[in-house]
């Protein structure tokens, strides 16, 4: 049995407010109607509760979460479970600018396209991309696994220090410092299992995109490096 | 901030209520933008009327003359000395514009063309409505505007939509800062265009009209602005039978876009989509440096991205 949550004459505050009185009465399970692409839903849930959002979220969904599995039965607007501890975010649609930036933990699955500096600064987790993303995504990721199915944009990964990005389609451009190198036999089964377990269609191959290094202690000699990364 | 929206019916019925989706549509981007609410709506062709802003105390038989004497003839007054005026004799709009400006220094055509009708002011979209009854308005396909100001002051020059000065029937939004916005009027103002404001985002409609004048066309005067337009923006354009959008290379700006076989709905966030709209299409993010031109006319399909 879940808790509803109707979001129309409810102020947002209201609506997360109500959120967590019905996770404190002890609701493993809260639906919420008519979301209506409004902004800081489910920001900051710290326990394990599933929140079903009916249709489009807006920015921050997911924000700060610990713990919490969110679905989206619609798209995301910007910064979508940003700085999210763990838990899931699954988004049906698509997602704006800046989802899953400094996540530390936990899976971000967006089943359409998501939009530019996606997984920015991320210290851990994974982001699962059905669709393409945009410009700058994984710029300047730290730890993590990003997965992309579709095309990647511009500057991918760019000024990347660790983590891996594995692109299915094309890439627009890579960012400063990054190298491409094939997968190897354990990338390829942990990307078969990630994709079975959120029923994701993948592409046959992906490429695989790690750090150079070569930006982690300056050096005079490779001046125009930094030159051209600054 | 700033809010902006951005509608079109692709079934070319002028009898659309558009006014009432447009307000439905502003009203969420309220919060985004609190100082001044405008609309351009472009309802079914007439004759050319103008609306005028005059700041100076003048009585309304003192008025009717002179602008008789310009060729226009007096219909309307709002409050905060705006007035609606129909032309009697044709003219250029650039030669109308110099006249009035000749007679009176500080006066300001807000709107000029046989479509495009546009009312701003300072305040709400509620506000807005009270004062000009907007959801009662019809048309094809329109633009809206709130405002936050950062950089210039809070009156009703200042508030968007812009007709693009000299253009009848073209009116532009924007929702970001033109950074390179003094250099560019440094260089409009040498070659004669006047401004009225000190908004970043007019340069918008002068940068069009001087493209437009220099043979390009709207959708490649639209392209390269996003060469020529430095800093953050999303800026909507509405002409008497299309309406665009152009998005800046970085992105910075938020911009949501639904395109279904009816309509095509644009703004800032989703939420002024699904509030006005409902929840049976799709909604996405155009990737930056993304522009398109929609027609009112289903059979003469100049889309283009």
């Amino acid at each position: 049995m879940s808790f509803t949550i109707d979001c129309r004459d409810k102020t947002t505050r209201e609506i997360n407010r109500t959120m967590r009185e019905a996770i404190a009465a002890g609701h493993q399970r809260i639906e919420v109607l008519e979301p209506d692409a409004r902004h800081n839903l489910g920001v900051a849930l710290l326990c394990p509760v599933d929140v079903v959002f009916s249709g489009s979220v807006g920015y921050y969904c997911g924000g700060m979460m610990d713990g919490a599995h969110l679905e989206v039965r619609g798209s995301a607007g910007w910064g979508a479970a940003e700085s999210m501890l763990d838990g899931m975010l699954m988004i049906d649609g698509n997602a704006g600018s800046g989802a899953a930036a400094s996540i530390r933990g936990g899976t971000v699955v967006i089943r359409g396209d998501a939009a530019a500096r996606a997984g920015v600064s991320m210290k851990g987790g994974t982001l699962l991309i059905g669709g393409g993303c945009g410009y700058m995504t994984g710029f300047m990721m730290q730890k993590g696994r990003i997965v992309v199915c579709g095309d990647a944009g511009d500057a991918l990964a760019d000024s990347m220090y660790e983590g891996v990005v594995f692109v299915g389609g094309q890439i627009a451009g890579l960012g400063n410092d990054t190298v491409v190198e094939e997968p190897n036999a354990d990338d390829r089964a942990w990307l078969d299992e990630l994709l079975s377990t959120h029923r994701v269609q993948g592409p046959t191959s992906f490429r695989k995109v790690v750090s150079g290094r070569k930006l982690w202690n300056f050096d005079r000699k490779e001046l125009e490096v930094w030159k051209a990364a600054l | 901030m700033c809010g902006i929206v951005g509608f079109l019916d692709k079934r070319e019925r002028v009898d659309f209520p558009l006014g009432r989706t447009l307000l439905e549509m502003m009203r969420p981007m309220a919060c985004r933008g609190p100082d001044s609410a405008g609309v351009a709506l472009f309802g079914d062709g007439g004759e050319e009327k103008l609306r005028l802003r005059l700041p100076v105390e003048i009585s309304r038989t003192a008025l009717s003359d002179a602008l008789h004497e310009e060729g226009l003839m007096l219909m309307q007054s709002h409050p905060g000395g705006v007035y609606d005026a129909r032309l009697v004799a044709e003219m250029e709009a650039t030669d109308l514009e110099e006249r009035l400006r000749r007679r009176w220094p500080d006066c300001e055509i807000l709107c000029l063309g046989g479509r495009l009708d546009s009312f701003k002011q300072v305040g709400s979209p509620d506000e807005l409505e009270t004062a000009y009854s907007i959801a009662a308005r019809t048309g094809s396909h329109g633009i809206g505007h709130t405002r936050m100001s950062t950089e210039s002051r809070v009156d009703l020059s200042h508030s968007q939509p812009f007709w693009a000065h000299g253009l009848p029937d073209v009116a532009t939004v924007h929702n970001g800062h033109i950074t390179n916005y003094h250099k560019l009027r440094r260089r409009f103002e040498q070659d004669g265009y006047r401004f009225c404001t000190e908004n970043d985002s007019e340069i918008i409609g002068v940068y069009l009209r001087d493209r437009l004048a220099a043979g390009r066309s709207l959708e490649g005067a639209m392209r390269s602005s996003l060469d020529d337009f430095d800093g953050s923006f999303c800026y909507l354009v509405a002409t008497k039978d299309r309406l665009g959008f152009v998005k800046d290379r970085y992105g910075f700006k938020p911009l949501m876009l639904a395109e279904t076989e009816d309509f095509v709905a644009l703004s800032t966030e989703e939420i002024a989509l699904r509030r006005a709209l409902g929840r049976d299409f799709s909604a996405h993010e155009p990737p930056p440096g993304a522009m398109k031109l929609w027609s009112i006319h289903a059979d003469n399909e100049e889309n283009t991205q």
